[in-house]
């Protein structure tokens, strides 16, 4: 049950994102084509598009983090006993949630607050800046939160890819 | 510190966690029980690491990579090059070298252009008599010419990490993937002519003609990219974008293979990918100011002027140390983990740091097939259901191949440089 909603969650947060990158590339071809054609470029056009990407990255490490796809060199620790493995499990487990817990409540947490009160914006876009720099806070929190769905015992599996499934091989 | 620095990434990394977490838990470690500043500092690098407008051209190019990758853009390039070689002794290895730079002039993302071309090359190989262990080397080994030749991922990634110009680091890369190309190729002639395999069939006008018919679309897109490039038309991260609307309308349009589902279906799958990669750049650039704000690599820098360490016995020492961590990591994460540290000593000792960002490319392109962990060995058993004792033997002879290319490219700056003055002027 939990795996399903978390599941179709993470679907639909996954193609929100991919409309989002076609967004950007979008928003990005245009502005050659307005600087070319029309003599005229879109301002605040770059700032959107790596804020949006900002947004990509951390959200979608939530992702990554429910389907337990994060790079790691492995090499060495899959040769581990199994209980020395499952030891290892969950000092990850607590470890990044102390790390990303951290990261949150000491750091991001005051940061965005900091930054709403102060009201700043960005140079040309003049967008509230709170909104891109909610991403970490947000995107870590949603890591947080698969961290702590996969120490529970739930989680999804890697998306099929090659490099994943050889990665699954070399396991 | 030397504890938080250290010993605790060092040991986390061998134990096999995340990469994100390692650096992230130095970083904490540094903060909250050695420096006694202000935490906020961690959110701020977070964010001002990836808030770079160069960033964009990752998921933009791995975009475009799964784009093409997506349809018949392999199968159309392999027909190309096949027509174009075959007189050559050998025409099938060749067109596999061929094609996979070519693809890498597309892609940038080596696995991919391992499943892809190996899907088309390795049962055409053993058909026309190549032996298993040969095929299956080439196969795995060539992929790596893929994050050497641009547009290539790690370069980006080197460019963001060493402050360093991505255009000049692209046009350093292309002569070195074209070596290593050509020297795979000579060596695919050397054995096919040693153990009589491989003959050439005569050269069709009418083939040629209808290959590069076929083939055009897919064709146009490096040079639209380099060409942008080069011709002062786009940045980089402008080319990686417009190479995504091209991947777009070809593959949807004009070959009539991906649907608009497919389209947004690529463009969610490189989301999650980029944010593999970008989480990481994020957190390393935390890790990189750690560094910097506590003088390590002023510090490295001024110790290797203390023992007078000279270019070419700094360079072999990095090459030794980069073949063996590329064994066990990915170039993204070895990049952003060294770069930090080796860029000040490079330039302590007077290397061109665009240089540096190809050694340092070829080094980790080799780990990607190198025995006994490269990721591609791995694809290529998975995807071409290669046995690993096969694949092993395949491989010894081309990482022989790239280590002689490595010592070129090492030793000799102007491989890399040339293109650098060719397409820059300076």
């Amino acid at each position: 049950m939990v795996n399903r909603v978390v599941g179709s969650l993470m679907r639909i947060l996954e193609v929100t994102l991919g409309v989002a990158l076609i967004a950007i590339v979008l928003l990005n071809f245009a502005n050659v084509v307005g600087r070319y054609v029309f003599n005229h470029s879109l301002l605040g056009a770059e700032e959107v598009q790596v804020y949006t990407m900002i947004w990509i990255a951390f959200l979608g490490a939530g992702i990554v983090t429910w389907r337990n796809m994060h790079l790691r060199m492995d090499a060495i620790a899959i040769n581990f006993p199994q209980p020395v493995k499952t030891a290892l499990r969950w000092i990850e487990a607590a470890l990044a949630i102390a790390v990303v817990g951290y990261a949150i409540t000491q750091s991001s947490w005051f940061y965005v607050n900091r930054i709403f009160a102060f009201g700043s914006k960005s140079d040309v876009a003049h967008i509230p800046m709170w909104i891109p720099h909610s991403a970490v806070l947000i995107g870590l929190g949603l890591v947080i939160i698969m961290l702590i769905l996969r120490a529970a015992g739930f989680g999804a599996p890697p998306i099929e890819d090659p490099e994943s499934a050889a990665l699954e091989q070399r396991q | 510190m030397t504890l938080a620095l250290v010993v605790v990434p060092l040991v986390l990394l061998l134990l096999g966690f995340p990469i994100f977490l390692v650096l992230l838990t130095s970083v904490t470690a540094m903060l909250m029980f050695v420096m006694g500043i202000q935490p906020a500092v961690l959110h701020q690098n977070l964010f001002g690491t990836i808030n770079q407008f160069a960033l964009l051209a990752v998921p933009f190019f791995i975009y475009a990579g799964e784009l093409m990758g997506r349809g018949s853009v392999a199968q159309r390039l392999v027909d190309f090059v096949q027509s174009a070689a075959s007189p050559v002794r050998g025409s099938l290895g060749i067109t596999t070298v061929g094609t996979t730079t070519i693809f890498g002039a597309i892609s940038g993302v080596s696995a991919a252009a391992v499943a892809t071309i190996g899907k088309v090359m390795y049962p055409a190989m053993r058909k026309a008599g190549y032996p298993d262990h040969f095929a299956a080397g080439l196969i795995t080994a060539v992929g790596a010419i893929d994050i050497i030749i641009p547009p290539s991922i790690p370069m980006i990634v080197y460019g963001a990490a060493a402050e360093e110009s991505v255009p000049r680091l692209y046009a350093a890369g292309i002569i070195p993937g074209l070596l290593i190309a050509g020297m795979l190729a000579a060596y695919v002639i050397w054995y096919c002519r040693k153990h009589d395999i491989g003959r050439g069939s005569p050269f069709e006008w009418k083939r040629f003609l209808y290959a590069t018919q076929r083939g055009l679309w897919a064709l146009g897109a490096p040079f639209i990219i380099l060409g942008g490039i080069y011709g002062g038309v786009f940045s980089p991260t402008e080319a990686a974008a417009v190479a995504c609307i091209y991947a777009g309308l070809v593959t949807r349009f004009v070959f009539h293979e991906l649907t608009f589902k497919d389209i947004v279906e690529a463009a969610s799958a490189t989301a999650v990918f980029s944010a593999q990669i970008l989480i990481i750049v994020a957190c390393a650039g935390v890790f990189s100011w750690i560094l910097t704000s506590n003088q390590v690599p002023s510090m490295l820098a001024a110790w290797l002027q203390h023992y007078s360490v000279t270019p070419w016995m700094f360079l072999l020492a990095i090459n030794v140390l980069l073949l063996a961590v590329g064994c066990f990591l990915d170039p993204l994460s070895a990049i952003l983990l060294l770069t930090p540290l080796l860029v000040p000593m490079v330039k302590a000792i007077g290397i061109d740091t665009v240089h540096f960002g190809i050694v340092v490319t070829v080094n980790l392109a080799i780990g990607l097939f190198h025995p006994p962990f490269g990721i591609n060995i791995f694809v290529a058993q998975s995807v071409l259901g290669i046995p690993l004792k096969v694949l092993y033997r395949g491989i010894i002879p081309f990482l022989f191949v790239y280590l002689v290319a490595l010592a070129i490219i090492t030793y000799i700056p102007d491989v890399s440089l040339i293109g650098v003055k060719l397409l820059m002027g300076k």
